[in-house]
């Protein structure tokens, strides 16, 4: 603190020698003038004096009979000078501050987080529209609105935060994980649930509609299971009139599922011959500076890593660096053994059941046999399962012939 | 004696000087009237009431008021003349 004072008023280191120096150091303290780092070589004294102070070193000078000379000059006293006849450099410093603040004025960078179904294509142009982009004006963009304006145009957007970080805008979404409800449409007229599948029932809850099979039935591929309208009845038992409604039912049926998959005999693979080169480049924007190019082998993959210099990362300045790492690979041919073949397919197998179980579909019996055939290996069965069926289709609208009859009896 | 009995502090009443020393380093010192000699090896102070010489190795003086003063360097004696 005291050296930044001492800096600020500016001060100089002295060269005393002559008479008697220690005269003058005694009547600088007499005037309360301070002096410091005061070192002695041979027969002369260095020391540092304050600038006031060194303009009332005169008459002290003429009565001890010494010789002062300036050797150095601290302090902004002496530098605001320099710096003023430095007119280019101090043009330049003020430019070059102007341009950081006014380039601070703009948004340069636009980062999306917490984005899963949306995916940035769709959010960038939508941001798009909306006139948002890298390299608007800070004071054009209205967060609040723009958070109001992503959950309107989003509807699956349950929470927004948009936030400027430096000259980077930051918005985070958070998605709705629950499916959207859209309100089930009321249609005219009954829907029917027919069969998809042939099979045999196993069981059957029905909550809306008439149940036109059973549990243990055997139905056929399109048959109708519950039936769209209720029929109204008069007092002799006939038919009134049908109230038509979409049938709901929960009906599972057992049925057989047919699974085939094929392996060819050989496959190609990468073997690497483990002859890697690096390259290194420096991009800019879309321009890229390689240091060497063309590409180093007749048969290769290529890893590329790209890094942004940490200084930048804040500033969004698009300058990248990174590598090209080229592997030198021959593709051999390889014969599957049958027991390797028999682990892929049954795998494979494994997997389709996991895709069936994930379904809600419950395996009561399967039936696989493997074998050869045309230079494949061919896996072939089938899956006896319980799983839930049921398509809705329009009740076909049945007239009632004798409503006429009936009004005229009245 | 009157400075003893109501406990005054010499330095003040009888214009004793008052060194301090941190080690063999660094000396403060007050109640001076000015440098009588200073050399690299040597500095010898006027009190009010006596001389004080610092001998030693490489000494400097860090500050030089009229009412305190630093000297540092390698202090291997202290005399009172």
């Amino acid at each position: 603190m005291i050296k930044f004072l001492k800096y600020l008023k500016g001060y100089v280191r002295i060269k005393v020698w002559g008479f008697s120096p220690e005269r003058f150091m005694n009547l600088c303290s007499n005037k309360n003038i301070l002096l410091w780092d005061i070192v002695k070589e041979g027969d002369v004294y260095y020391m540092s004096i304050s600038l006031k102070a060194f303009y009332q070193l005169r008459p002290i000078v003429k009565k001890t009979g010494t010789k002062v000379v300036i050797l150095k000059r601290y302090g902004l006293p002496f530098f605001v000078p320099v710096m003023l006849s430095r007119k280019v450099f101090v043009l330049g410093l003020l430019a070059c501050i102007t341009f950081w603040m006014w380039s601070s004025l703009f948004i340069w960078d636009i980062e999306l987080s917490g984005n899963y179904q949306i995916t940035d294509d769709v959010f960038m142009s939508f941001l798009k529209e909306s006139d948002i982009k890298a390299g608007m004006l800070k004071n054009e963009l209205d967060l609040v609105t723009l958070e109001k304006e992503i959950r309107r145009y989003f509807p699956e957007v349950t929470w927004t935060s948009a936030k400027l970080d430096g000259t980077k805008l930051q918005i985070d979404i958070k998605e709705n994980d629950a499916p959207i409800i859209t309100a089930s449409v009321e249609e005219e007229g009954g829907r029917d649930l027919v069969a998809n599948y042939d099979g045999t029932i196993t069981s059957m809850i029905v909550r809306t509609g008439v149940p036109t099979v059973s549990i243990g039935d055997t139905v056929e591929n399109g048959t109708i299971l519950v039936e769209g309208k209720i029929p109204i009845y008069n007092e002799d038992a006939t038919v009134r009139e049908y109230q038509y409604v979409a049938a709901d039912a929960d009906i599972y049926m057992e049925h057989m599922i047919s699974y085939e998959d094929k392996l060819p005999f050989d496959y190609i693979q990468k073997d690497y011959t483990g002859r890697t080169k690096t390259r290194y480049f420096i991009r800019f924007g879309n321009n890229e500076l390689k240091i060497e190019s063309g590409t180093p082998f007749l048969v290769y993959d290529c890893i590329i890593k790209e890094y942004k210099p940490a200084l930048f990362e804040k500033l969004s300045i698009p300058v990248f660096w990174g590598s090209y790492t080229y592997r030198e690979y021959m593709n051999v041919e390889y014969v599957y053994s049958l027991e390797q073949a028999r682990q892929i397919l049954e795998e494979k197998i494994s997997e389709f059941e996991t895709s069936l179980e994930e379904k809600g579909v419950q395996i009561i019996e399967k039936d696989v046999k493997m074998d050869s055939g045309g230079g494949n290996w061919i896996v072939s069965g089938e899956f006896s399962i319980i799983e839930q069926i049921g398509l809705n289709k329009d009740t076909v609208v049945e007239e009632i012939l004798d409503t006429g009859e009936n009004e005229a009896d009245e | 004696m009157l400075v003893e009995s109501l406990q005054l502090p010499k330095d003040v009443c009888m214009g004793a000087l008052r060194v301090n020393m941190t080690g063999n380093t660094e000396v403060w010192i007050e109640n001076y009237k000015g440098i009588l000699e200073y050399t690299g090896q040597t500095i010898l102070l006027q009190g009010k009431t006596g001389q004080v010489c610092f001998e030693g190795n490489r000494l400097t003086i860090d500050y030089y008021t009229n009412e305190d003063m630093k000297i540092s360097g390698c202090i291997t004696c202290v005399r009172y003349l």
